[in-house]
């Protein structure tokens, strides 16, 4: 198959200036969406995963944040040098994102017609009437059942799961080139999130979308995502496709994370793997692998640098100490 | 009314029918009951002194409100429950002091079920202050002092921290003190709602791995609720499913996991991720039609009708019981009984 | 702006509590000849009657078409100043060169200085404005919280008597209390007292019953907690800045309340003085000498900015969200 950049991040630095000091949410991030994939973000709270993603967008509040470094490729052009109009066509139309809490996205004043109506009008060019039936389709393909009767509810009067749909049918209706889900399914219960990924999953492959997908959760990507970049501190410690990822995995943090989390089809009743330690703080990080106060084979390298990438091969690249000098990319 | 009933020596806590029902009112000026939310509507089960029982099931389905009417927190509509051989519902105020001794909760939001303004010493030290000011417990203060210090270490915080606030900690370590001030009174049961659910996923199995270690120092006994299947499979001995107020199967772990009867554990069972891609591109998942429902009809027939894929005629008109199937597998279907 | 607040309510309460021992002359020591006097920093009494003397007559001469003063009236003045230089008055057992006093702020209409009024008036409102809202904020408090912890009958009945008593029209009240028990300063802070809390147990209630079902309530029910325990123990202490800020900004309330009633004739009484009663004092004479209610009224009102100032502060102080928290 043929890949097709559409999306490259490169060294992307978005930092957030606070009265405790300087908090390097997202400190070099690089990787590159190419048409059709799904990318699988990992990473825990605090990780920088959400603000790496509003900043593919230019969604960062702007003090007392700033994107110091890098830039966004959206087909080869700047997205950062944008200027607000061509950013206002891009956004909701070409790229789009679905949050986590659909309540804080839908408006609560307004009906899922005029808001889904008011998306396609503006991006589409259709007149009201072409619109609303847009929408109705919209509705009916992400599962809600007598969808022109329901277009004309408030968000409040739909269950979790509902409006989560409601959000992928706005989010998918102008047929964006790439869907960005920052925890689609955190909120929902399990039988409701197995509805929501094969939504997801269906659409995406129907419309040829390209999907970011960002969550905490190792079993929702290993089923959603071809390949995954796993993010510690701000930074992407291990980048590979899914199946290396589980199986191959090279950075002792990714390692870590597979270990810890308990599996569904295998009984462990004994004790779990954990790795000990907590995150970093992100205030004032010094310039060193993040990892290595919880890391078991930490070396006094870790302390003092930041490691460079080591290139595995198949697109598999990684950030630790552990694989030295060699295979150093560029 | 007997409020005692013939002990069997290895059963801690044993739940009869019980059923939490909250009305829903209407109206501005004079309230008036349009409806119940039936949260808990009818469940039996019992918990073996040194066994964990997961309580599993999605948003609605009545666990939150289980152990919370097991706490006392909750005034249950009917039922009994039995801990140690006493009816908690049927006790006075004093002896149900006396029996909260024996039972402590751990609360799902580390953030919220701590005390901003009270030092995290203060807060693990407040059961025993308050059982001492009753005369249940002889202690003096520097007694407890030197307690709390050591139910914080015992649950991997240093001692040192006694005077500080729970601003000053991670969620992590705010979810330790909340096990620590659980311990302090050296309860027999431990009733914990939820307790990982709201931590990053590196330090839930730290705190799973000190929730055992602390079950097997202590011969500690848990009701342990979540939705997170994966986790209570890790940590269960035996498992219960509830949906919609009521019990549809429970069994043995491995059992439960190995074998799932009911339509409602199979389809939650292959709805649940598995970490391994190989694994997720050969399953096949059961996806549930519709939502989640909330329970405020009373229903004449099986709970899980309007959702089950295996439906029959005879689900719609009588209500199907936990029924022993297997050995330690009870069941509430006409799939494996007939009415 | 806070600190600002905090200091400057730190120096008037300073100076109320310190006033008797301050080098201010009595508030209520009247010097009949030092009528209407303006404020001065510079001459004494004596060259302001002087003065004063010089200018009538003057004037007088110059209806008549002279522009000297004659004979006769160059010894009124002379005898007037060997007056001034020599007169004694007997104060509390001591002797007073009486004219030469310098009054910083004027006098009032029975020559009592205004300065040393302002403070001992100070001294009256505020602790006026603090045991009153204390009390309130008592009262407010434990009905309050009750109410709203134990629900239903209770709450029911607590706030049933606080809707029929805001219906009320409480100045009538007071005014009819006062009538009733005689005007004096304690009875002033009861009624005040009585008619305030209301609107503190209401915003209580409110707080209450939002934080009532939190984890941390049923964590301390679970131990065992009685309900006195978990209501003043764990729920209070977490609106106590709610608490704060009202109580600041309910001072200058009951100041300003006692004013009103003052200006009525039903505050404190003479010789006492209020701030309120100063001013009423000096509208009364508002043209002709401002300085009587210029300057209590300045008094007043940056007492005042400053307690907002510093309930604004102490809000942030206390919200454990804010980043100013102590």
């Amino acid at each position: 198959m043929e890949k097709q950049e559409i999306l490259r991040i490169e060294n992307l630095k978005t930092y957030f200036n606070t009265d405790d000091g300087m908090v390097k949410a997202v400190d070099g991030v690089s990787f590159i969406l190419n048409r059709g994939e799904t990318l699988g973000i990992v990473g825990e709270s605090g990780c920088g995963k959400s603000v790496m993603n509003l900043s593919v967008m230019r969604l960062i509040p702007s003090p007392p944040g700033k994107i110091m470094d890098g830039d966004v490729f959206f087909h080869g052009k700047s997205v950062l040098s944008m200027s607000e109009d061509a950013l206002r066509e891009l956004r909701g139309n070409k790229i789009s994102m679905i949050f986590q809490d659909p309540m804080t996205s839908l408006n609560p004043f307004l009906r899922i017609s005029t808001q889904l109506v008011e998306t396609l009008c503006l991006h589409q060019g259709l007149s009201r009437s072409e619109a609303r039936e847009k929408a109705v389709q919209m509705l009916r393909l992400v599962g809600i059942p007598t969808p022109e009767k329901r277009i004309a509810a408030y968000p409040h009067q739909f269950s979790g799961g509902m409006r989560q749909r409601v959000m992928i049918a706005m989010a998918l209706s102008c047929n964006p080139e790439i869907l960005i889900a920052d925890e689609p399914t955190t909120a929902l219960d399990v039988t409701i999130q197995a509805q929501i990924l094969e939504i997801i999953k269906d659409l995406t492959v129907k419309l040829k979308t390209a999907v970011i997908l960002i969550t905490h959760d190792l079993g929702v990507v290993s089923g959603m995502c071809n390949k995954i970049c796993v993010m510690y501190a701000g930074r992407i410690v291990e980048r590979a496709s899914t199946d290396d990822v589980f199986r191959n995995s090279k950075h002792p943090y990714t390692r870590g994370l597979i270990r810890s989390v308990p599996r569904l089809d295998k009984t462990t009743r004994e004790r779990l793997y954990s790795i000990p330690g907590t995150p970093p703080s992100l205030i004032n990080i010094p310039e060193c692998c993040p990892f290595h106060p919880r890391c078991e084979h930490a070396m006094d390298v870790c302390r003092v640098k930041y490691p460079d990438e080591t290139d595995f091969g198949n697109e598999h690249k990684a950030c630790c100490w552990l694989y030295g000098d060699s295979n150093r990319t560029g | 009314m007997e409020t005692q009933i013939v002990l069997d020596n290895d059963i801690l806590l044993d739940v009869r029918n019980l059923k939490v029902h909250f009305p829903i009112e209407e109206g501005v000026l004079l309230r008036k009951v349009v409806g119940t939310i039936r949260a808990v509507d009818g469940i039996d089960f019992e918990i073996r002194k040194g066994e964990t029982l997961g309580l599993v099931g999605e948003s609605g389905c009545g666990k939150s409100t289980t152990a919370r009417a097991i706490a006392q927190l909750y005034e249950p509509t009917a039922g009994e429950i039995y801990l140690e051989g006493k009816d908690l519902c049927k006790l006075n105020r004093e002896d149900l002091l006396k029996a909260r001794m024996h039972m402590q909760m751990i609360f799902q939001d580390p953030y919220a079920s701590l005390n901003p303004r009270m030092t995290i010493g203060d807060t693990i030290a407040e059961p025993l202050e308050i059982y001492r000011g009753r005369g249940f417990l002889q202690v003096s203060s520097s007694d407890i002092r030197k307690r709390v210090e050591d139910l914080l270490e015992k649950v991997g915080l240093s001692r040192y921290f006694v005077n500080r606030f729970p601003h000053e900690f991670s969620g992590g370590q705010k979810q330790r003190i909340g096990i620590a001030r659980a311990l302090a009174l050296n309860p027999k049961l431990i009733l914990a709602d939820e307790p990982v659910s709201a931590l990053d996923v590196s330090i839930q199995s730290q705190i799973l791995n000190l929730l055992h270690d602390l079950q097997e120092e202590f011969g500690l006994t848990y009701l342990f609720i979540a939705h997170d299947l994966a986790v209570i499979r890790h940590i269960s001995t035996r498992v219960a499913v509830m949906y919609l107020g009521v019990i549809v199967e429970i069994a043995e772990s491995a059992e439960l996991y190995r074998d799932p009867l009911h339509p409602y554990t199979r389809a939650l069972l292959s709805a649940v991720p598995i970490p391994d891609p190989q694994v997720e591109r050969t399953r096949k998942r059961i996806i549930l039609e519709g939502d989640v429902p909330s329970p405020d009809r009373e229903r004449h027939g099986c709970y899980f009708y309007d959702r089950c894929s295996q439906k029959m005629d005879v689900c719609q008109t009588n209500i199907p019981h936990l029924a022993q199937v297997k050995p330690d597998h009870r069941v509430a279907c006409f799939l494996y009984f007939n009415p | 702006m806070a600190i600002y607040g905090l200091t400057l309510v730190t120096f008037y309460s300073l100076l109320s509590l310190l006033a008797p021992i301050l080098p201010i002359y009595s508030y209520k020591h009247q010097v009949l000849d030092h009528q209407y006097l303006p404020p001065s920093l510079t001459k004494t009494a004596g060259e302001l009657l002087y003065e004063r003397q010089e200018k009538t007559l003057m004037e007088a001469a110059r209806d008549q078409g002279r522009s000297e003063l004659n004979e006769k009236e160059k010894e009124e003045l002379s005898v007037l100043k060997q007056r001034i230089n020599q007169e004694t008055m007997v104060f509390d057992g001591k002797a007073v060169q009486v004219h030469q006093k310098r009054y910083i702020l004027g006098t009032d209409s029975l020559g009592r200085d205004l300065l040393a009024r302002i403070i001992y008036g100070g001294q009256v409102s505020i602790s006026i404005g603090l045991v009153g809202t204390l009390t309130a904020v008592l009262i407010g408090l434990i009905i309050g919280a009750l109410a709203g912890y134990l629900g239903r009958t209770f709450d029911y009945i607590a706030m049933r008597i606080v809707d029929i008593m805001y219906g009320l029209p409480y100045m009538l009240l007071v005014i009819i209390f006062m009538a009733i028990f005689g005007r004096n300063v304690i009875n002033l802070f009861l009624c005040l007292a009585l008619v305030s809390w209301l609107t503190l147990s209401r915003v209580v209630r409110g707080q209450i019953i939002s934080l009532k079902n939190s984890e941390f309530v049923q964590a301390a029910r679970v131990v065992g907690a009685s309900t006195g325990r978990i209501v003043f123990r764990h729920l209070v202490p977490n609106i106590l800045g709610v608490v704060a800020v009202f109580t600041t900004l309910q001072i200058p309330s009951f100041i300003l309340m006692e004013s009103f009633l003052s200006y009525l004739g039903l505050g404190v009484q003479a010789p006492l003085a209020s701030w309120g009663s100063l001013v009423k004092d000096g509208v009364d004479g508002m043209k002709s000498y401002p300085w009587m209610l210029f300057f209590p009224g300045l008094a007043m009102t940056i007492f005042l900015f400053s307690m907002n100032f510093l309930g604004d502060g102490l809000r942030d102080a206390l919200d454990p969200q804010s980043k100013n928290k102590l």
